[in-house]
């Protein structure tokens, strides 16, 4: 089997924000509208700031491809569906702009496109297009700081499971019990 | 400023409720009112469910962001078998709304002269479908709002039960308005009165348990209606006007009953009820990340 899944390296990245104009550039061609959803520019990674308390911190939150993903489950027509690679996808054709996806994803993870009503998120087309010929999606490309990786968690060999396996990592809320499989490393 | 999903316009999904509420235990009523034998304003009732259940999909079609392609995806999902007939509640709702408003339609039609129709609408079973998928109607759409985990005000039990009671209270209020059959409404001022006490306790328990036993996010949702920015609304519009004073005027008819304390007292617990849902969907916030 295989399970497709992101890593993000909190300790190495440097918050250039490369990852998320490539993905912008790549994905919905450079466009400059507003991301109404999240008072963004249109890229699928959104920068979660905490900047008060005792340890400002930076993240960097997207599609968690999550193995038990609450966007899949309440999806009416099954617009939204977990591929065989482990991918969280979405088919337009199915999907009849209910945003039931966008409420249920504790991450915030989709935002709409107002342009075709359909709720973006990660991966969008370059990148899937980009991974079906065996490509690292724009984000994992373009990274200066080698803070990202992607590859298949079934795979030991796989440079995703070969960082896990020497990081210590987080999952975002674990608690909802979505089993999500975008990894923070926290350090080595 | 607090930030509140904005994902689900709250006075877009929150009329679709009312109505869906309005149209579901209407429908209930209608057919309880039909088995005891009350033939008064028959027709404007069933009139009145037909066009709150096609108010309610016009609301909720209108939220969406891709309208021109719900028919054209619910047939390819129904036929390409993705259609999430037990897996999403959105689902169940639209198999459900298209099934109220095809009985309600032959209701309204029937009431309307269209006597053909009377071996099917006068019918036993008929009357059992059409109290069942109005039941069905009004609590789906409280485990709709329930059952999304990305905003945690909403996962509570108590949303249906709430919903139930508050979608009782419109059918009380229709019957109130439109009937004025002694005995029928003397009964529905006792079943407001009831209801009305009881949704004041399904309304503290939400606020109550959000605050004292609820995640982050949901904590914030509930202070925010009973102290912070949504407090006026929710204090003296929902609480005040939509149920705290049609209990009072209930409890005054209860001793002698009175028009027009009825009328008043059925139309401040319909806008309750459109407040009820306004505001529970404007407080609902997302977990904080991090």
């Amino acid at each position: 089997m295989t399970r497709l899944a992101h890593l993000w390296d909190q300790s190495r990245c440097i918050a250039c924000g490369a990852c998320i104009a490539a993905c912008n550039a790549a994905n919905y061609g450079s466009a400059t509208e507003e991301n109404k959803t999240w008072r963004w520019l249109r890229s699928n990674i959104r920068r979660v700031e905490v900047l008060r308390g005792p340890r400002p911190m930076l993240l960097l939150v997207q599609c968690q491809h999550c193995e038990n993903a609450p966007c899949v489950t309440v999806c009416p027509t099954g617009a939204s569906y977990k591929d065989v690679d482990g991918l969280v996808k979405i088919k337009p054709e199915l999907c009849i702009g209910c945003k039931y996806c966008m409420v249920a994803c504790p991450y915030e993870a989709r935002w709409l496109d107002e342009r075709t009503g359909l709720p973006e998120k990660c991966m969008g087309d370059e990148c899937l297009s980009r991974v079906s010929q065996g490509l690292l999606p724009i984000c994992v490309e373009v990274c200066p700081a080698g803070a990202r990786a992607f590859g298949d968690l079934d795979d030991p060999s796989s440079e995703i499971s070969r960082r896990l396996a020497r990081s210590r990592y987080v999952r975002l809320l674990e608690n909802k019990g979505t089993e999500p499989k975008y990894f923070v490393v926290v350090g080595p | 400023m607090t930030a509140f999903q904005e994902i689900w316009a709250p006075w877009l999904i929150g009329p679709f409720l009312w109505f869906a509420g309005i149209a579901g235990m209407g429908s209930v009523a209608y057919v309880l009112l039909k088995w005891i034998g009350v033939e008064e304003k028959r027709k404007e009732l069933s009139w009145t469910l037909l066009i709150s259940m096609a108010l309610a999909l016009v609301f909720v079609i209108a939220d969406l962001s891709r309208p021109w392609n719900v028919a054209s995806a619910i047939m390819s999902a129904v036929f390409g078998g993705t259609f999430g007939w037990t897996r999403s509640w959105m689902a169940v709702g639209i198999v459900l709304l298209l099934t109220g408003l095809l009985l309600t339609l032959l209701l309204a039609l029937r009431n309307s002269g269209v006597k053909v129709l009377a071996p099917l609408t006068d019918a036993k079973w008929f009357d059992a479908l059409l109290a069942l998928v109005g039941i069905a109607i009004t609590v789906y759409s409280g485990f709709l709002i329930a059952a999304a985990p990305g905003v945690p005000f909403w996962n509570t039990p108590l949303l249906p039960v709430l919903w139930i009671i508050s979608a009782s209270l419109c059918a009380v209020a229709l019957v109130k308005l439109m009937i004025h059959h002694e005995a029928m409404s003397k009964a529905a001022t006792r079943y407001g009165v009831a209801l009305d006490a009881a949704e004041l306790l399904a309304i503290f328990a939400l606020i109550n348990l959000a605050l004292y036993g609820g995640s982050v996010a949901a904590k914030q949702s509930a202070h925010t209606l009973a102290y912070g920015e949504l407090a006026p609304i929710f204090w003296i519009g929902l609480v005040g006007i939509g149920v705290v004073i049609p209990l009072l005027l209930g409890l005054i008819m209860l001793k002698k009953e009175n028009k027009y304390l009825g009328i008043a007292a059925a139309v401040l617990a319909l806008i309750g009820a459109l407040l009820l849902r306004v505001l529970v969907l404007q407080a609902g916030i997302f977990e904080p990340i991090i």
